[in-house]
């Protein structure tokens, strides 16, 4: 059992870092639930 | 293999401190929200001067006054070492100062939504009658002004927005409907903005291109506005309205929007319209971007750091056909950012370096020079968004070492090998690897570089259609001289000619 499960998570993506999707792809089966995941670009 | 030709590059700048104090996104919200904010007095008082944005060395190395290896050596931070002296021209372009660039959006307007007063249009025709560029046929479409009570009744009662010039108001720009927000004042300053931009580089291009503007066949736009009212938004062609401002009879043009990923993936374009012989002269142009001026200014302002954004970019590049010495771009090793690439870095650096690279049958040292996103760190560091092209050298080096190419002790090497300071604005589409480009023709024409890459990535989940990111990239060198197809004579189509006859014969005897 991961440490993540029945955690919820809040992802926070950047274009030239580490994307949302590919964060949401690692955690997907963690059991952890993500109820929110976004990619921003600050430049 | 099909190459096309590089035939020539400009690169300028907009110095537009008070455009962007009034209609940058972030301070123009500021003010929505909070109109006697601290945050607008502290960002008044610290705008920097064209004293300032003339000096500083990220502004230098774009339009060509300062070439990449001075400029790498140049001490850091570079805000602390500006120039003894001002520079407006470089090789490529310039830095034009705000008051001749509001007279420029005059000049780019159409539609009669540019005024100015009439004693600050007088001087600005005086000053720009000396412009290396600007000739005759934009200077006739100077107005010669309004009275500034009129200027300031539109303003009062038609909700047309001040431009502003020494804190003064000098004219405005007029809204062209009453009720359709495509239209307004803010959405077509931007766009007209963006248009000047792309003129005022365009001309250089013409002009570094020793050609004339009825040479250009063919224009492309990739800035990141749209241009149309409520029925087309976005419905584009800011292309032909640049070609026809900059005189260039000849010329049609259309639009490529790919978010900051659109410079790339328009040459692109353009080059396979040379390359198929559909076009000869192209020209792949873009102005700036208003609504990112002072975007982060207010980090800067946070970390007491000179909020650097208050710059347009602007550039233009002209592809034709390869002519076997021009730097020129090749087309067999074109990277593409498809739906299934993946969003980690490793897949997008895949996609962008390492499956182009294989194609043109090259490794991660057989580039000299890889061009990704250029923002300037001393802009982008204070911000919180990290030194973007560093973190791109560091991906590409990591995926050499994964691709057993490189050394795991190698990697800090390799990203001072193969790498450039940025020193591009933080303009979205301007600094995605084509500021580089002039740099990179120049090296490649004096033997100081053999292959440079270029790279453009475009967020395209800011648009809320899609989470997906995207890029492109392309390889530019010098062309390598293809074996000579053997000439066909009348003799050889005589000889194929009595062959097939024999052939026939031979069958219609059995």
């Amino acid at each position: 059992m991961s440490k993540l499960a029945g955690k919820k998570l809040i992802l926070l993506g950047e274009r030239d870092g580490i994307p949302s999707p590919a964060m949401e792809s690692v955690f997907a089966n963690s059991g952890a639930e993500v109820v929110f995941a976004a990619t921003e670009c600050f430049v | 293999m099909a190459y096309v030709g590089i035939r020539g590059t400009a690169y300028c700048l907009n110095h537009a401190s008070e455009l962007g104090f009034h209609y940058g996104t972030t301070p123009w919200q500021e003010r929505v929200a909070k109109p006697d904010s601290p945050f607008l007095t502290d960002l008044a008082a610290k705008v920097p001067g064209y004293d300032v944005v003339s000096r500083y060395a990220p502004n230098l190395a774009y339009i060509g006054a300062l070439d990449m290896p001075a400029f790498a050596a140049a001490a850091r931070p570079c805000m602390e070492h500006l120039a003894e002296s001002s520079t407006r021209y470089g090789r490529y372009g310039e830095i034009m100062p705000e008051d001749e660039f509001l007279a420029l959006l005059d000049i780019c307007d159409v539609f009669d939504l540019i005024w100015l007063e009439k004693d600050f249009a007088a001087a600005m025709k005086a000053k720009l009658e000396s412009h290396p560029v600007i000739g005759p046929v934009q200077i006739a479409r100077l107005e010669a002004g309004h009275e500034a009570a009129e200027i300031e009744a539109h303003i009062n009662d038609e909700h047309a927005l001040p431009l502003y010039c020494g804190g003064k108001v000098v004219g405005c720009c007029r809204r062209g409907h009453e009720v359709d927000e495509n239209l307004s004042a803010h959405v077509l300053l931007e766009n007209i903005a963006s248009k000047a931009g792309a003129v005022l580089s365009l001309l250089h291009l013409i002009k570094n291109a020793g050609l004339t503007p009825d040479d250009i066949d063919f224009v492309v736009d990739c800035s990141e506005e749209a241009a149309g009212d409520i029925n087309q938004r976005g419905g584009g062609n800011m292309a032909k309205a640049i070609a026809e401002s900059a005189g260039c009879s000849h010329a049609s043009g259309f639009d490529v929007r790919a978010f900051c990923a659109a410079p790339v993936a328009a040459i692109i374009t353009s080059a396979s319209m040379v390359a198929a012989g559909v076009r000869k002269n192209v020209a792949v142009v873009s102005g700036g971007c208003i609504p990112k001026l002072f975007m982060n200014s207010r980090e800067h302002l946070k970390k007491n750091v000179t909020p650097l954004e208050c710059c347009l970019g602007g550039f233009a590049v002209l592809l034709g056909p390869d002519d076997g010495q021009t730097p020129a771009i090749r087309l067999d090793a074109i990277g593409k950012h498809s739906v299934s690439a993946g969003a980690s870095p490793q897949a997008v650096t895949t996609a962008l370096v390492y499956e182009p690279l294989t194609a043109a049958g090259l490794g991660f040292n057989d580039v000299d020079v890889y061009a990704p996103e250029l923002h300037d760190p001393e802009i982008t560091l204070p911000a919180g968004a990290g030194n973007v092209p560093e973190a791109n050298y560091k991906m590409i080096a990591a995926l050499a070492v994964m691709k057993g190419q490189l050394e795991r002790t190698a990697i800090a090497d390799f990203v001072a090998a193969h790498g450039v300071p940025g020193f591009a604005p933080t303009q979205g589409h301007i600094p995605s690897g084509v500021p580089f480009l002039g740099h990179a023709v120049d090296a490649i024409r004096d033997g100081r570089m053999q292959r440079a890459m270029l790279i453009g990535k475009g967020s395209l989940f800011l648009g809320r259609l899609t989470n997906l990111a995207d890029g492109a990239s392309f390889i530019v060198e010098k062309p390598v001289a293809q074996p000579a197809a053997a000439a066909v004579n009348a003799q050889d189509v005589r000889a194929v000619l009595l062959e097939v006859m024999e052939d026939m014969a031979g069958k219609l005897k059995g």
